[in-house]
């Protein structure tokens, strides 16, 4: 019941709370206090074993839809809950149009449907629905930049959600179901046939624009950078997860292991070239959404149980930190007067002292100082990981992160005149109090065994040697940047073929890794 | 055959999408795209000789797949959406910058700084 109950009394309250705009204060309040009985509810069931399961239109499995709350779909919805309450408190006070409200409960709404979810169309049509909330949201602004980022978002995603119907529509023809368990079978008793691959691809392919990996969401820097905080916040945070969660649905189903570990690694390095070459603070958060999802992409596509626990922990630590670093730049560069980095340290005396406990907090969570969020993650994931290949791709973005990172230095420490408003402290303060105490957070997501060895000695050393040489790296290369690198890809010509060209290279992948 | 005629429509719109730098006509070439998913679905339920899927007792008859045809009439709605809101973006674009190029729109917005940016509405 509660897995029918959390997107659709979200839809209601998102009605209710542009009909009723004057009430859409305590109607936000409400929905959180309701969508954290109903996820404790799910919790509580997947703890003793049996996860919430409810097929609709009381037809049987394979022909009804299915939704499930297993401990993906759970995790998922979870960061979508806290997030959203995080941005909710930092609009709290600010004056802004009741439809704002209204986008931000069907995005929420959407998001817990979408992990819930175990039919492909229904994923369509849901994917469909966060791309227009999106793209509102985005455009919320009215500025030129916003619009143009938000349009480029909406034509390319609809371009990714056609090849994901193709997909669909392939599936369907093969299988005549598309409920993703009854599919496993059916897919694996036909592995390496021509229709599998192509299904394969498409669908990946599609799902991968949603999914901020680099050669297919090449809309993603414009529209994260340029939207307003509590937007980017939660795109970047959780609306790009839920790509990723249908990317780990669909690797229970079709072959993904060497597409998704490539296509990692090619998110992660690019992603970080970008985020290390430019100076606007903004878009190099953006970048590096592209290149943090190279974690998760490799954790999952490694195969081990580890791995896989340590993947979903690293999207939820990602979700929080970016989140968090996503509203205290926002908050920064409004007072600074803008998120170009020269602009922040000339003006860095004027960002409240809030906004630099949280980009501190942020920034040390992203580097992975232990024990904060992104340390512990990344812990859990490396040790699953089977190859020493893949741990050289990890330690090689983790000492990229550190290098983009150390531009926040400049402008970190300072005597601030600003005061923080107190919404803002108190969002800051939900999340960073998560980073903080992601730990306890880490063992109810995966083990406490597997916590436990995450704070083992090499792991304490091996985040040490990665931040002196993330920190040595800075030091050399600090005088050379910005660098310009090729913006050519971002427009709006290129990037339908761009995605084309991924969508072969996932095809050639799977071709290879194919049996026989 | 409508199969393949729905990848050709998909070719041509792809074309269109790529080359063209209109932006209400990229617009229409995402229709396309579209519309050809649309096709595609439709056309994996056909069963030869098959009729609507409507079925009147004791009668048996080749019926075609009702559920793509059900699938589509969602998607076709979301698209409809889609392109509604994109057209009332690109709306607001021209009034601005005066044309519907996408490559002088951009041009046009890197020589804006910060300061100069204005809400369109």
């Amino acid at each position: 019941m509660p897995l029918i109950l959390l997107p659709l009394l979200r839809f209601l309250i998102a009605i209710l709370s542009i009909t009723l705009s004057r009430a859409r204060r305590p109607l936000a309040v409400l929905s959180h206090v309701v969508d954290a009985a109903l996820l404790a509810w799910l919790a509580v069931s997947l703890a003793r074993g049996v996860p919430a399961a409810l097929t609709l239109s009381g037809a049987s499995t394979g022909v009804g839809i299915s939704l499930i709350g297993d401990r993906i779909a759970i995790t998922f919805s979870a960061l979508a809950w806290g997030l959203s309450l995080a941005a909710n408190i930092y609009v709290w006070k600010d004056r802004l149009r009741p439809y704002f409200f209204l986008l931000m409960h069907l995005l929420v709404g959407a998001c817990y449907a979408l992990a819930f979810t175990m039919d492909l169309f229904n994923s369509y049509l849901l994917f469909e629905l966060l791309t227009l909330v999106s793209f509102l949201l985005v455009g919320y602004g009215r500025q030129p930049r916003q619009i143009w980022a938000s349009l480029r978002y909406l034509i390319l995603s609809s371009f990714g959600m056609t090849l994901f119907l193709f997909g669909v529509g392939i599936v369907y023809a093969h299988c005549g179901t598309l409920d993703v368990d009854v599919l496993r079978p059916v897919v694996a008793a036909s592995a390496g046939e021509p229709w599998v691959l192509l299904s394969a691809a498409l669908l990946t392919a599609g799902v991968s624009v949603k999914a901020g990996i680099f050669v297919f969401s090449l809309w993603l820097p414009a529209a994260h950078a340029r939207a307003m905080p509590p937007v980017s916040a939660l795109l970047s945070g959780v609306v790009i997860k839920m790509g990723v969660l249908e990317l780990f649905r669909l690797a229970d189903v079709f072959p993904l292991r060497l597409p998704l570990i490539v296509l990692g690694s090619i998110t992660g390095v690019l992603g970080i070239a970008y985020a290390v070459a430019t100076h606007d603070i903004k878009k190099m958060l953006a970048f590096h959404t592209l290149s943090q999802i190279g974690y998760v992409l490799i954790g999952f596509g490694a195969d081990t149980q580890v791995a896989r626990l340590g993947a979903l922990a690293y999207a939820v630590a990602h979700g929080l930190f970016k989140a968090l670093l996503f509203l205290s730049v926002g908050d920064a560069a409004a007072h600074a007067g803008g998120s170009e980095l020269p602009r922040l340290i000339e003006g860095k005396a004027k960002i409240p002292w809030g906004a630099r406990i949280a980009l501190l907090i942020g920034t040390l969570g992203i580097v992975g100082l232990p024990p904060l969020a992104g340390f512990d993650a990344k812990a859990i994931l490396e040790d699953g990981l089977p190859s020493l290949g893949l741990h050289i791709v990890v330690w090689l973005l983790s000492v990229g992160t550190v290098v983009s990172f150390s531009k926040f230095v400049p402008f970190l420490f300072a005597r601030s005149t600003c005061r923080t408003q107190r919404p803002h402290a108190w969002a800051y303060g939900w999340l960073g109090g998560l980073i903080l105490a992601f730990w306890p957070l880490s063992v109810l997501m995966t083990s406490t065994s597997l916590c436990l060895h995450a704070l083992g000695p090499m792991h304490l050393l091996e985040s040490l040697a990665i931040l002196l040489a993330g920190g040595g790296a800075y030091a050399l290369v600090r005088r050379r940047l910005p660098v310009s690198l090729p913006d050519r890809i971002f427009h709006l010509e290129e990037s339908p073929l761009i995605i084309l060209l991924g969508f072969f290279l996932v095809f050639a992948l799977l071709l290879v890794g194919a049996p026989g | 055959m409508a199969i393949i005629v729905s990848f050709v429509l998909l070719g041509i719109g792809i074309l269109a999408l790529v080359l063209r730098r209109d932006l209400v006509i990229k617009l229409l070439a995402l229709g396309l795209v579209n519309a050809s998913s649309i096709l595609f679905l439709v056309s994996i339920g056909n069963r030869p000789g098959g009729r609507a899927p409507i079925q009147s007792p004791g009668e048996i008859a080749i019926l075609v797949d009702p559920l793509p045809q059900a699938l589509v009439l969602s998607a076709i709605v979301v698209n409809f959406a889609i392109l509604a809101l994109a057209l009332v973006f690109v709306m607001i674009l021209v009034e601005r910058y005066h044309t519907t190029d996408a490559q002088r729109i951009e041009h046009e917005m890197s020589q804006e700084t910060d300061e100069e940016e204005t809400p369109c509405l």
